[in-house]
């Protein structure tokens, strides 16, 4: 409120003088109030991450859950490795895990390039031209309701056992998601605006460009972080069916299961986690960079 | 009463506006509601060379889906000499933001022929030639102020129309000091003279605004239309100015288009004979509320004039 009023005097001191408001002297001092104002009392209210109050809660559960994982361990090795046997296998050969988890890794980031992609585009044919839309919904929506692992056995006799089908496989879980969020952020334009660049008589494509697409960049942000876990899920079923193939974290937990290595099927699962941490970071640094206009990035105040 | 329900012939284009001063003569053509030499406006159309700014000829519009004998639009005539500020005031469902809408080549008509400066809304919008403001600001979020105001300039290069330096326009609504904030940093009142920059940019031929200070508080509203009314003295365009706001219309406007509802239709005609510029001086003077009482008795009887919303619910 105060700084509203603020702005109301400059105005119409600005007009009072001779109604010219181009010379209304502005004090430097008078605008930055308008964004800076709130912002020490949300610093004051918003704790640092090092203080105990945010981190303390999770630690708590760790360490119990840590607890009761050693219990379990103890009594019943063959279920569960020790904590201390997981570690030993990560630090013993990290080369092993590195190898297998960039194998997974670079099978599950093609799989989303080509399959967010593909959708990305074919959102923008869709929202451009109607008949494209009624030509390849129903059949996304056929391939998004068919359970992937189905199909990845048919594609491993397809493809052999190489990165093909697994890619294949990872784009086809990815697509969905991305082709849903983008059509509707490309139709999420607020209508006065719409009607501004109507008034302007701007191209299709440059009101494609310039408004539509930066406008549904939330939406797409939104499926990746949907997408880039499930892209892991995805890579890893692959490996999975696709037996005997090279490497990859899926092929190694496989194998080390059946010959009842329980730290390695454990330890790779931390790196699945670890690497699913990693590719949410990720898209959570990428919305900051690029969505500090939209409302999600703004606390509720109030 | 049914000025610009025309009938037939066409009454109000001939015999004009009903001028609230009793003294005025009634033919608008050789009538300027103020008289004021040499006003910063570079040449003074209104008086000796009538052109048209905007003409409107039997403009009829149906909604889709509604009551086939309650048009939006009712073969509606309006003449608007250019550069004049004209506003568009009535009671809701009066088609004065429908109307707003076939101005600006947003919507078509029924039936009708729209002009402006002599082209149609899709003509005068390929050229870049009007304005649009709305009740939001419709700031593009991820621009910067000053990107916003120079977007009219980026898009649609064809019409090869240069717009002002987006610093001297910002400097015109006194926030060249937020040029390189973005629009969530604004408060609304801002926000809305970033918009009326962005308009006003391309020099338009026709600044076309739909109730654009209505979401705002009393205090910023009067600030804006102060600011409004400078800019509009030195820039000289055509404004069509939608409102709900009485006080608003007769601060502003050289003439108010009172409009009934169901059908929608002009109901009055009045001008504003206040001085130019105007100031708060001359806006808070006994004459205006005179005006504004002329104002409310021709929207009351605009309210009678129209048959009963079909979603009132019977006292």
């Amino acid at each position: 409120m105060r700084e509203e009023a603020g702005i109301v005097t400059r105005v119409t001191d600005g007009t009072a003088e001779g109604g010219d408001s181009a010379s209304a002297p502005v004090p430097p001092g008078t605008i930055p109030p308008a964004p800076g104002g709130p912002a020490p009392a949300r610093g004051a209210r918003r704790r640092s991450p090092a203080h105990p109050f945010v981190w303390l809660p999770a630690l708590v559960v760790l360490v119990v859950l840590g607890l009761a994982w050693s219990a379990v361990a103890e009594a019943h090795p063959y279920i569960l490795p020790r904590l201390g046997e997981v570690g030993a296998a990560l630090v013993g050969d990290p080369l092993l895990f590195l190898e297998n988890a960039w194998a997974t890794l670079s099978i599950a980031l093609v799989g989303v390039g080509v399959g967010a992609g593909s959708a990305f585009v074919l959102a923008l044919l869709m929202s451009e031209i109607p008949v494209v839309r009624r030509a390849v919904m129903p059949f996304a929506v056929v391939l998004n309701v068919t359970p992937v692992v189905a199909i990845a056995p048919a594609l491993v006799v397809a493809f052999g056992f190489g990165m093909t089908p697994k890619v294949i496989v990872t784009a086809i879980i990815t697509f969905f998601p991305v082709l849903i969020n983008v059509t509707t952020g490309l139709r999420s334009v607020p209508l006065p605006v719409l009607h501004v660049f109507r008034t302007l008589d701007a191209s299709r494509w440059e009101v494609l460009l310039r408004l539509r697409v930066p406008s549904s960049l939330p939406y797409t942000l939104a499926a990746l972080r949907v997408v880039l876990p499930l892209s892991l899920v995805g890579a890893v079923v692959a490996e999975f069916v696709a037996a005997g193939s090279s490497g990859g974290l899926g092929t190694m937990i496989r194998n080390s299961a059946s010959s009842a290595r329980l730290d390695h099927v454990y330890a790779g699962v931390v790196c699945l986690a670890a690497m699913g941490v990693l590719l949410l970071a990720l898209v959570t640094l990428v919305e900051r960079r690029l969505l500090f206009w939209h409302d999600s990035r703004r606390p509720t105040r109030g | 009463m049914h000025y610009g329900h025309s009938s037939g012939d066409d009454r109000w284009a001939r015999r004009g506006t009903r001028t609230i001063t009793p003294s005025r003569t009634n033919t608008w053509r050789v009538h300027s509601a103020t008289p004021h030499p040499g006003l910063g406006r570079p040449d003074d159309h209104r008086g000796t060379t009538v052109t048209a700014g905007i003409e409107v000829r039997g403009l009829t519009k149906h909604h889709p889906g509604a009551r086939p004998d309650r048009p939006a639009l009712q073969d509606v005539d309006l003449e608007i000499p250019h550069r004049q500020f004209v506003s568009l005031i009535g009671p809701s469902g009066c088609g004065k933001s429908t109307l707003l809408r076939i101005l600006a080549g947003l919507d078509g008509a029924d039936a009708g022929r729209v002009s402006l400066l002599g082209r149609s809304p899709k003509q005068a919008s390929r050229r870049k030639a009007i304005g649009l403001v709305s009740q939001t600001p419709a700031l593009l979020p991820w621009l910067t102020v000053r990107q916003n105001v120079a977007l009219p300039a980026r898009v649609n290069r064809r019409a090869g129309t240069a717009i002002d330096p987006p610093d001297d326009l910002l400097r015109a609504v006194g926030l060249e000091d937020s040029a390189h904030q973005y629009p969530h940093e604004l408060s609304g009142g801002m926000l809305q003279r970033v918009a009326v920059a962005r308009a006003l940019g391309l020099r338009p031929d026709v600044l076309l605004m739909d109730e654009p200070f209505s979401a705002l508080d009393e205090f910023t509203r009067e600030a804006l239309q102060y600011q409004l009314l400078g800019l509009w003295q030195e820039r000289a365009t055509t404004v069509v100015f939608v409102t709900h706001s009485v006080h608003e219309a007769v601060v502003l406007s050289d003439r108010i288009v009172v409009m009934s509802a169901r059908p929608g239709r002009i109901h009055e005609v009045l001008d504003v004979d206040l001085p130019r510029p105007r100031d708060r001086k001359v806006v808070r003077g006994p004459h205006m509320h005179d005006l504004e009482d002329r104002v409310r008795a021709s929207l009351q009887s605009a309210w009678k004039a129209g048959a009963a919303p079909d979603d009132l619910v019977p006292l």
